[in-house]
């Protein structure tokens, strides 16, 4: 038991919580009933009837230094067995909004996950800057579609419609400006969640293999005992290789992926897996969330659709895209492409560093602290073990 | 005591539903005070589910104690007249002029029964014994239990083999009536003291604790009988699975109770009946460890000294934190019990022999012809004129509390009736 020591509840937070989709946590009683039925709360890290009295009482600095909320996965098992029907599993996805927004610096995710017309109008905002990148006439000092000359009619001619070199370039600032946002809010995560913790620096290093495997797996999902886990993880798995094989060939092979002309290249059979599972996977999620289907997909706030509705839409306007082009429709393939990059570019911009993405670094980076604060206990518990007999 | 026969019709009769502690109290304080008083006890004896303990918290005394006098105050008392095997058919009228019609399902067994037990020797047939939670059998010729008033056996005839009559022929006192019919009987009475008391929550219904699949859980109403010298275990608490001795016991509080997806409120006697509980294993087996998993220990009043008292054993250790998980050794049919302990803030799972659930009171209101205000959990609420509810048909209670409270509805019934008397 740790010293004693005045709590000071925070209404804001309290009400914060409450904008971000926690509806019953004041119900709770701590009976602990979900910590003992979730099967990957441990010793060590005993959730979520923790969480819920912290919650309870708005204490944001012990949230967010708290890895538990990322150690979750959502079976919704506490939920099923909480006698106060206190929905603790709500209030754990809940906290992973609110902790998102609390460790993002900028302020925009908590106006965006707090308001819908700032969600909204944020990711539009972004869609008209793209579109008019590639659609303002030169004469506005951009508008990439007269850069190299007009674009072709006759036939498809994607490198003057979209100089692919700069396209390219676009993608790499892109990717530069969300991993700058993304990589420090994780930054400051992982300063809260090791400060007042004393770890020995080397256990650091040994750990870091678990922050890549979790990263790479996802594998803890399978930890979960409910009857959907393990569909949910392969789900997750295989939109997470989708994903990745869509943003490789986005990102590092623009020039071999964006074909100029009509024809097929070999990274277009990349992409028809990738598309097909992003599809597949979307499709499928929206359909579970829109049936209920599970406790995962009990209550749904606004960022829980958006996510999948985004990636869907971009494989979809991808395949459209790519199906205009081997046909050898030029206006109508360089339109979709445009609507096709309204909707990628926001999505990555906006969600990753300040949305629901933003957990694609933050769990397995509390994954990773939470086993180095693990190693730490158990050696400062072995150090003060009495060394030997006591000298007469 | 009057059987029957001689019911008082005066009009300043109380109609007392239940033989239960509730229901004796109540026909008791208001015979005496000068009132007849009709009991109407659905099973065959008296004494409801109390009758059926061990010992009673906090005195820890056995439950002849208390009955004994009270079946004695029964005998004495001209005033009062027991129907076993009786139940509200028909009521009708209002507060101080009611007529009640009870339906007496047969019993087979005449006045003339001495207790000798010769239809039972004789009788092939066996049947569940109910007053053991069904973990043993009785004859269908059969005495409900030792201390059971009316002392007079039974005959459960739906256990019956076909066309036996062996019983008939094995009673030398001619006390065996196989022909006996249903009967009616209709009452004039001013008031109705509603004591149906309670049953315990079904736990098999709380599917993460295991009752109902694993022998080794047990129900807080089962190990009263196996403790009971009269029980199917004659006193001994053994574990189901291997009749071993347990080394180890959890107590689970709260199964079913104080739970949205059970029963919402708290059954208030379980943590003191827990307690209660763990001095039964400490008589048996003074080293056993017994732990009791609570969420708060609700002991009010003066079970407060009761708790503090049985605390004291150095083998009784009491963690805050709800189970949340029974599972099953299968090859020792030990317990895995997974919970966490909220104070330390760490997660637990530990083996145990045995696994009692606290189970809560569920009240028994349902079926009864009578137009009683209930909440929404099914507890009787007083408000209708003329009906007074006692006991834990109204709100689970411990024994004293249930005593004052039939007490109380016993004095309300009274004034209904003497208003009635002078009006009518
Ligand atoms: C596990 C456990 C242990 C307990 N241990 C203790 C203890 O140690 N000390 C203590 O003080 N309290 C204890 N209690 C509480 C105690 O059991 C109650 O206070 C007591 O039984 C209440 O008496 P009652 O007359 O209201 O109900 P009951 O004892 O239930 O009696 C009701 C009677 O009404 C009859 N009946 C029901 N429906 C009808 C009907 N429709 N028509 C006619 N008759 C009907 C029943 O057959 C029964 O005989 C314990 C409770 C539990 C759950
Ligand atoms: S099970 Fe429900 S009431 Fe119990 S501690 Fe968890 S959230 Fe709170
Ligand atoms: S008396 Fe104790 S065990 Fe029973 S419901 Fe209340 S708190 Fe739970």
């Amino acid at each position: 038991m740790g010293e004693p020591h005045a709590v000071q509840p925070d209404q804001k937070v309290i009400e914060d919580l409450m904008a971000f989709g926690a509806h019953d946590f004041k119900k709770c009683f701590q009976c602990a009933t979900c910590s003992a039925v979730c099967t990957l709360s441990n010793n060590d890290f005993a959730f979520p009837r923790k969480q819920m009295i912290a919650a309870q009482w708005g204490l944001k600095d012990k949230l967010m230094g708290d890895p538990g909320p990322w150690l979750c996965f959502y079976c919704g098992e506490c939920s099923k067995n909480c006698p106060r029907k206190a929905n603790p599993g709500e209030t754990m996805m809940a906290l992973r909004r609110y902790l998102t927004s609390a460790y993002d610096w900028t302020g925009l995710s908590r106006l965006m996950y707090s308001s819908a017309f700032w969600e909204i109008g944020i990711l539009a905002l972004v869609s008209a800057i793209v579109v008019a990148l590639f659609t303002l006439p030169q004469s506005f000092g951009f508008g990439l579609l007269s850069r190299s000359g007009a674009a072709p009619l006759h036939t498809v001619m994607l490198d003057k419609f979209a100089p692919v070199g700069m396209v390219d370039m676009g993608d790499r600032i892109m990717a530069l400006v969300l991993s700058f946002f993304l990589l420090t809010n994780a930054a400051r995560m992982f300063y809260y969640l090791t400060r007042d913790q004393k770890i020995p620096a080397r256990l650091y290093i040994t750990q870091l293999p678990s922050l890549i495997l979790h990263a790479a797996t996802q594998k803890r999902w399978n930890g979960c005992k409910d009857s959907e886990a393990t569909k949910n993880w392969i789900r997750h798995l295989l939109l997470v290789t989708g994903y990745v094989t869509m943003f490789t060939l986005v990102v590092v092979f623009l020039p071999w992926f964006q074909v100029n002309d009509s024809s097929i290249h070999w990274t277009s059979f990349l992409g028809y897996y990738a598309t097909t599972v992003l599809v597949g996977a979307t499709v499928w999620m929206l359909i579970d969330r829109i049936r209920q289907h599970g406790e995962m997909y009990q209550f749904s706030h606004l960022s829980d659709w958006l996510f999948p509705i985004l990636l869907f839409l971009t494989a979809v306007t991808g395949i459209g895209m790519h199906l205009l082009r081997v046909n050898d429709l030029p206006m109508a393939t360089y339109v979709m492409y445009t609507v096709h990059m309204a909707i990628a570019v926001p999505m990555l911009v906006v969600e990753v560093p300040f949305g629901k993405w933003a957990h694609l670094l933050y769990r397995p980076l509390a994954i990773y602290v939470a086993a180095v604060r693990d190693k730490a206990a158990q050696c400062s518990s072995l150090e003060v073990a009495p060394a030997g007999p006591v000298p007469a | 005591m009057d059987n029957g026969n001689l019911a008082s019709n005066n009009g300043r009769s109380l109609l007392v539903i239940g033989g239960g502690i509730a229901g004796l109290t109540a026909a008791l304080e208001a015979a005496e005070a000068g009132c007849s008083a009709i009991i109407i006890e659905k099973s065959p004896s008296l004494g409801g589910r109390a009758i059926a303990f061990n010992q009673y918290f906090p005195k820890l005394c056995p439950p002849t104690c208390g009955f004994e006098i009270n079946f004695r105050r029964i005998k004495n008392n001209p005033r009062i007249t027991v129907l076993t095997q009786a139940e509200l058919e028909e009521i009708t009228g209002s507060a101080g002029d009611y007529e009640a019609t009870v339906k007496l399902s047969p019993r087979f067994v005449t006045n003339s029964c001495t207790v000798c037990g010769a239809c039972a020797e004789a009788c092939p047939a066996e049947r569940p014994d109910g007053f053991n939670y069904n973990l043993s059998k009785t004859k269908a010729a059969y005495l409900p239990h030792k201390m059971a008033f009316p002392a007079q056996y039974v005959i459960d005839r739906n256990a019956c083999k076909k066309d036996c009559s062996a019983c008939v022929d094995a009673c030398r006192y001619g006390a065996i009536n196989l022909e006996q019919q249903v009967e009616r009987k209709k009452f004039h009475v001013a008031a109705v003291v509603l004591a149906t008391g309670w049953a315990p929550y079904d736990a098999s219904k709380i599917t993460n604790l295991g009752f109902g699949c694993y022998p080794n859980v047990v129900t807080n109403v089962l190990l009263e009988r196996m403790a009971a010298v009269n029980g199917p275990t004659a006193g001994k608490i053994l574990r189901p699975s291997d009749g071993k001795e347990p080394a180890t016991v959890a107590f689970v509080q709260c199964a079913g109770s104080r739970d949205e997806n059970h029963l919402p409120y708290c059954s208030s006697v379980c943590c003191s009946a827990s307690l209660k509980h763990s001095t039964y294993i400490h008589n048996l087996y003074p080293d056993a460890q017994v732990t009791i998993f609570y969420i708060d220990t609700r002991t009010p009043g003066f079970l407060q000294d009761f708790y503090a008292k049985v605390a004291t054993n150095g083998h009784l250790k009491m963690i805050k934190g709800k189970v949340g998980k029974v599972e099953e050794d299968p090859e020792t049919h030990d317990l895995i019990v997974t919970a966490e302990e909220v104070l330390t803030g760490t997660k637990l799972t530990q083996k145990f022999s045995m696994v009692v659930l606290a189970a809560g009171i569920v009240p028994q209101t349902d079926g009864i012809p009578l137009k009683v205000a209930r909440d929404q959990f099914g507890f009787a609420v007083n408000g209708t004129a003329g009906i007074f509810a006692a006991g834990c048909a109204k709100r689970p209670e411990e024994v004293s509390a249930t005593v004052r409270d039939a007490t109380g509805a016993a004095l309300k019934a009274l004034q209904c009736a003497v208003r009635s008397a002078h009006h009518g």
